[in-house]
């Protein structure tokens, strides 16, 4: 009886872990269950630390597109034709005093540059040389007000379907040292399919948590009524909204 | 007739059992769930950034309906097993594992993610209270491989093999059993989970040095890939002694805990 039943149970783990696992994938239930070791990781790892700075001799040749390539969207299209001159990066929302800043006054703001490994969520590496502006800078010149608690980027580029990529982050990891709005990569501008004009580098948390292409910050209490509600477009696929594992 | 049957043994205590089972759930869905997430980018480099210079292992399609497998650049051609497999939806594409063994069974990495991360917990946890349980109670000592054991393993190995007709003298467990638990527990199972944190960017801001100990996160990611390879090896060489050392009497241990010597 107990070989009958060990044996039935191995062989439906192994063999018929496809289907099983499949139909328990797609109950919301399991998932939210599933879901729950991501609120223990980001409590227990949270943004506290510095991701590792390299040497020059660390970057590499080509920095491989993550995410979507140059987007098709007719605004930034035009955008590019244009040189990026009618660019704004906009900042509003919960804030005390909203800002449209140019890219030449975004240059003018103090700059950092850092050599970061980019750890993409399918699973590579790659290591680039980043220059901008610190998001906390951005962030001081608005003055978020005593409600803001989250920051959500909307990015110049959408998925085909009419949904538009955006991102957040908490202010905790708005704030981060390394959490920068980058301009370059290895001493060039950067070219669209990397994100020009300006785009996010969160080197402690993984690659999709860097939207491109960033049009608009707007400093919010919740993000509960944007898009999905997940905080991102690939948290709204299912992806975990804390990205530090 | 014979003498009476010798009495029975409570050799296994309930938290032993139930972390047993658990970790054997844990376990098959981590290694299915982690080769969900290894299909999205199906290589291992020696490396900390990806570079295909120092790849150890590339699983991939090169034409519609071939599948290959590259290990230390030597490639073979392994079509329907790795590289060109079942999609879990009725046909076959360039997936390096099967969808057949990977949870869940079609090609979902947030999902994978999600099932990889919470049983990676339940397994953590599973380990650390059996170690604590074990450890309070004194029952470490039977299952730990000691220096005096070392000269008893290849006798016991001998024995094994029919070279010699009796077993070294030893405790509840042989020191064959000993060695292959101390390493499987106490040597394995962390370096899976030390080179799984070592893959988190979060861990890697924390704790850099771990991951420049095992060679950077690309090479942690091909270490804890050979660290479910040697779990899998002792799970399955594991499995067959059960089946083959009276599987009932060695089921009916590990649930009721009673074992009849």
């Amino acid at each position: 009886m107990k070989r009958r039943l060990f044996i039935a149970s191995a062989v439906s783990t192994l063999a018929g872990c496809g289907p099983v696992s499949a139909a328990l994938n797609q109950n919301q239930g399991v998932a939210r269950v599933l879901a729950s070791a991501e609120g223990l990781n980001h409590a227990l790892i949270g943004t506290r630390g510095l991701a590792r700075e390299y040497g020059e001799r660390d970057v590499a040749p080509t920095f491989r597109v993550n995410g979507f390539a140059t987007p098709s969207d007719q605004r930034y299209v035009q955008m590019v034709r244009g040189n990026f001159a009618a660019y704004r990066l906009v900042v509003d929302g919960a804030v005390e005093s909203p800002q449209a800043f140019t890219l030449a006054q975004l240059r003018r703001l103090p700059q950092r540059t850092q050599i970061t490994r980019h750890d993409c969520v399918e699973g590579w590496s790659v290591i680039g040389k980043w220059s901008g502006v610190p998001l906390a800078a951005v962030l001081a010149a608005a003055q978020p007000r005593g409600d803001a608690r989250f920051v959500v980027f909307r990015c110049m580029d959408n998925d085909g379907a009419g949904n538009l990529y955006y991102e957040s982050l908490d202010l905790h990891q708005a704030r981060h040292p390394q959490t920068l709005l980058a301009m370059r990569l290895n001493d060039a501008p950067l070219d669209p399919d990397h994100g020009a004009p300006v785009r996010l580098r969160v080197p402690t948390q993984l690659g999709y948590k860097s939207a491109k292409w960033i049009a608009r910050i707007e400093v919010v209490g919740s993000f509960a009524d944007v898009y999905g509600g997940h905080g991102g477009y690939w948290e709204d696929q299912g992806y975990e909204w804390y990205a530090g594992i | 007739m014979k003498g009476a049957v010798r009495p029975a043994i409570y050799r296994y205590a309930l938290l032993t059992r139930v972390s047993h089972w658990a970790w054997f759930v844990a376990f098959l869905i981590l290694v299915g769930s982690g080769l969900q997430i290894f299909n999205a980018s199906p290589n291992l480099d020696a490396s900390d950034q990806s570079d295909p210079a120092r790849r150890v292992l590339a699983i991939g399609s090169p034409a519609e309906g071939v599948g290959t497998t590259t290990i230390f650049g030597r490639t073979f051609v392994t079509t329907n097993w790795l590289g060109w497999t079942g999609d879990g939806m009725g046909s076959r594409g360039e997936h390096a594992f099967g969808a057949s063994i990977t949870i869940p069974g079609y090609q979902d990495l947030a999902g994978g993610r999600r099932w990889h991360l919470f049983f990676a917990w339940i397994a953590a946890a599973c380990w650390l209270a059996w170690l604590v349980s074990s450890a309070v109670k004194g029952n470490l000592r039977e299952l730990v491989l000691r220096p005096g054991d070392v000269p008893k393993l290849w006798p016991m190995q001998a024995y094994y093999l029919k070279l010699r007709k009796a077993a070294p003298p030893h405790g509840v467990y042989n020191p064959l059993q000993k060695a292959a638990y101390t390493t499987v527990l106490f040597v394995i199972a962390p370096l899976v989970v030390l080179t799984g944190l070592a893959l988190s960017p979060g861990i890697d801001a924390i704790a850099n040095p771990l991951t420049v100990l095992l060679g950077g996160r690309q090479f942690a990611r091909l270490w804890h890939f050979a660290g479910m390879l040697l779990l899998l090896m002792f799970f399955a060489i594991h499995t067959f002694q059960v089946l083959t050392q009276g599987v009932v009497n060695q089921m009916r241990s590990m649930i009721s805990g009673w074992y009849q010597p």
